[in-house]
């Protein structure tokens, strides 16, 4: 407890420091759909009577804009103290799953959990930039915290909330609703497939559905008409703003012809999506698993990511420490985080600051940044489908799973 | 049935003639704008210096060109509509013992390469084939546009040639040479591809009027340093740099534009009359019979300055374009108008006006903030509602 709260208190510390004065418009850490500016440039707009989304830089969805115009002014100071909050939420959320997986309570694991998210550096940086992804994170790791803790409807909530601004992770719908149907302990190493009810599922979808169009609906209030859906998930969907992030997207769309467009937003969105099957009834037996893998899955290959979207994702292994023995490469895996770590603001300094370099050269930290994430998505994948088999024994080799 | 007619055909022509006159009203009137004394229908005036010799001893050439290219800046043309050739570097020469410099006068008073030169044919580029092409505009497409005529019919050209030159011709880069014909054809060309409204030559070689001997197109006024049998001379000597730096025909005509600038009413004939043979030591030459104005009515700035005849008028004057006609057509010109700090205020003060208008619009009908505190209000509320649901 005093862990988490001294490194709650540094995070404070290190928000009223100068150090995120550099940080609200770099784009690793922020996008076009999560942009601090951004955000108090739609809060502008709004406060002073024009639509925010007639202009194609506002991003965020109406719900967040609605937000920060009313509860909680865009004032730097204010939402520093409010992305602490946040961080501290989510850690605490990411203990408490465990804490619902295993049934147990050990503060020393718990504090390892906290820590491994309030001291992973792409989430602390993100989360000084004043990124909305800190806030997508929060909401995420919330979602699963009551999935696992068995609260329907509030999880639910949680989804179409987090729906709202972040239009993939509604493809954490099916491994979050066997979630809510099954439970959250670990079934890693006992692969049975799970008796669910239909009624169950269907009762679920149907809440997910009705919480989903009540929050459109309000979004459609905040923001008048309908054009926010284009602005915000047609973003997401048609890849229209390209300004550099770590994603592996915006340079294959600046540099391919229109006539090709449509066919790559197609290849494209369907590497995000087509995982979110096959992963759902492999790992049925596990889906909070399957959730942890799927949130890898999304932040690796969406459209606009941030460095707080792999940053979750490699925090949340922490809840699965019954899968270490079972990882083939963390290793080099973090020795690729490392090196993808080291070049990517060094590449974006060299085109952007400098100017001695060009897009290649981000573009390859990119591509570097893309393995790590795709590494340590498949060895935790890996790892899923090794438990049941146990440790290899001697004289044995596994054929096929 | 007739009388209905013969009423209606009455009517239509009277009405017709009231709008034909209207018209008409409105074409005088704008073309008396464009024709008043002085303006005379350029819009737009561009320059050509060419310096056609290369090799350090010509570097009198090369200070005649920038020379030239300082004056016109100066009074006004901008580097845009300059197309300035060099054939040669003299200021980056081996031998320049003053590097990174060219100066016109003994006293090396100013330094004619500074910082701030764009030229945009250099070297080998200077070639009679390039100068041809970019005259007449039969240039590559992927030729730059810095490097293009881009001239129209209302664009007064100053045409400036300095180098070796002899009976009917002007010797390019020491291996190839330009005759007279050939440039008269080129302005033949333009004046039939309306490329210029009036072209002023001036060409300072050794028997120089000889080149201007053969135009045959309107609208050229000519001038030249010595006639047939004569040679130029270069006037300053400069011992530390070891070679002559001016020429005395360009040297002249330079001095005489020192003492002008851009609201100068001083005419062409004013310079033609400046030249005198004890300082010249050639008989300068002019041509005018292709030139419809009388020189004496032609201002050097329609030639050696980008001036653009601008009259401020105040808005709540004009009702239509006939008021701004009259206006325009008797209003003096003026080159800065001091009514412009009041004029600016008033245009602000209207759109300030227009603006919180639209915006007091907007804020109350359509994004009210009541809106959003509901929205929010019904979040919070739906969250409050899945707690107690299950």
């Amino acid at each position: 407890m005093a862990t988490f709260g001294s490194l709650v208190v540094l995070r404070l510390l290190l928000a009223f420091s100068p150090i995120p004065n550099y940080l609200y418009d770099n784009q690793q850490l922020t996008s076009p759909l999560t942009s601090y500016t951004r955000l108090k440039e739609g809060v502008f707009l709004l406060q002073n009577g024009f639509d925010p989304y007639a202009g194609q830089l506002f991003r965020h969805s109406p719900i967040q804009l609605a937000l920060f115009s009313t509860v909680m002014p865009p004032n730097k100071y204010v939402l520093h103290a409010f992305w602490t909050l946040l961080d501290a939420a989510t850690a605490w959320n990411l203990a408490n799953i465990w804490k619902k997986r295993s049934g147990t309570t050990d503060w020393r694991r718990e504090t390892i959990i906290q820590a491994s998210y309030l001291l992973n550096p792409y989430l602390l940086f993100t989360s000084l930039a004043l990124s909305t992804s800190t806030l997508d994170n929060a909401l995420c790791v919330y979602a699963i915290s009551l999935a696992a803790s068995g609260k329907r409807a509030p999880a639910l909530f949680a989804l179409a909330l987090l729906t709202q601004s972040s239009l993939y992770s509604v493809l954490l719908l099916p491994p979050i609703v066997l979630l809510l149907c099954t439970g959250p302990a670990s079934r890693l190493k006992t692969p049975i497939a799970p008796s669910i009810r239909i009624s169950d599922v269907g009762r679920t979808v149907f809440t997910f559905v009705t919480y989903m169009l009540v929050l459109m609906g309000i979004s459609t209030l905040v923001a008048g008409n309908l054009g926010w859906m284009k602005e915000t998930w047609g973003a997401t969907l048609t890849v229209p703003d390209l300004t550099p992030n770590v994603g592996l997207w915006w340079y294959f769309f600046t540099e391919m012809f229109d006539h090709f467009r449509s066919f790559f937003l197609m290849v494209f969105t369907a590497l995000v999506t087509i995982a979110m099957i096959p992963l759902t009834i492999k790992f049925q037996h596990d889906p909070l698993y399957a959730t942890y893998l799927l949130v890898g899955n999304i932040s690796l290959f969406k459209s606009y990511p941030t460095m707080a979207d792999p940053g979750l994702f490699l925090s949340m292994i922490s809840i699965f420490p019954e899968l270490w023995p079972y990882l083939r490469h963390p290793l080099p895996t973090v020795m690729w985080h490392m090196y993808a770590a080291t070049l990517l603001p060094l590449f974006n300094n060299l085109w952007l600051g400098h100017g001695t370099g060009n897009s290649n050269f981000f573009y390859a930290a990119t591509l570097v940044f893309g393995v790590a994430n795709g590494a340590a998505f498949l060895d935790s994948t890996w790892a899923g489908l090794i438990a049941p088999y146990g440790k290899p024994k001697q004289g044995y080799t596994l054929l096929q799973i | 049935m007739v009388f209905h007619f013969l009423r209606r055909l009455i009517l239509f022509t009277l009405f017709y003639s009231f709008v034909a006159a209207q018209t008409q009203d409105q074409v005088n009137a704008a073309s008396k704008f464009l024709q008043k004394d002085g303006v005379q229908g350029h819009t737009n005036n561009w320059a050509v210096l060419v310096c056609s010799s290369r090799y350090w001893f010509n570097y009198r050439h090369m200070a005649n060109t920038l020379g030239m290219y300082r004056t016109v800046k100066r009074l006004g043309i901008p580097d845009s509509n300059i197309i300035v050739m060099l054939a040669d570097d003299v200021s980056c020469n081996a031998r320049n013992k003053f590097p990174a410099t060219v100066y016109s006068n003994n006293r090396r008073s100013i330094d004619l390469y500074g910082e701030n030169i764009e030229v945009d044919y250099r070297g080998y580029e200077v070639t009679v084939e390039n100068f041809l092409r970019l005259l007449t505009g039969r240039v590559d497409p992927s030729l730059p546009r810095s490097k293009r005529l881009l001239t129209d019919e209302k664009s007064n050209i100053f045409v400036y040639m300095t180098g070796h030159g002899g009976d009917e011709f002007l010797k390019f880069q020491d291996n190839e040479e330009i005759s007279a014909f050939d440039i008269a054809d080129a302005f033949e060309q333009m004046w039939q591809k309306k490329r210029y409204h009036e072209i002023f030559f001036m060409i300072d070689t050794c028997q120089a009027n000889t080149m201007y001997s053969k135009f045959y197109s309107p609208n050229i006024l000519a001038t030249g340093s010595s006639k047939l049998g004569e040679s130029s001379y270069s006037h300053d000597h400069d011992s530390d740099v070891g070679v002559a730096v001016i020429d005395r025909f360009t040297h002249l005509v330079l001095s005489h534009l020192e003492g002008i600038n851009k609201t100068s009413q001083a005419t062409m004939q004013q310079l033609f009359d400046a030249y005198n043979f004890d300082h010249l030591r050639s008989t300068a030459g002019v041509r005018t019979d292709l030139f419809q104005r009388d020189p004496s009515k032609v201002l050097l700035t329609d030639f050696f300055g980008g001036v653009a005849q601008a009259e401020v008028v105040q808005s709540d004057d004009v009702d239509d374009a006939r008021d701004f006609a009259r206006l325009a057509s008797s209003a003096k010109p003026s080159v800065v108008a001091e009514s412009q700090s009041g004029k600016q205020q008033k245009v602000s003060t209207a759109w300030m006006e227009m603006g919180s208008d639209r915006l007091g619009e907007l804020g109350r009908n359509s994004y009210g903030l009541s809106r959003v505190w509901a929205s929010v209000g019904l979040i919070f509320g739906t969250y409050a509602v899945t707690r107690f649901l299950f």
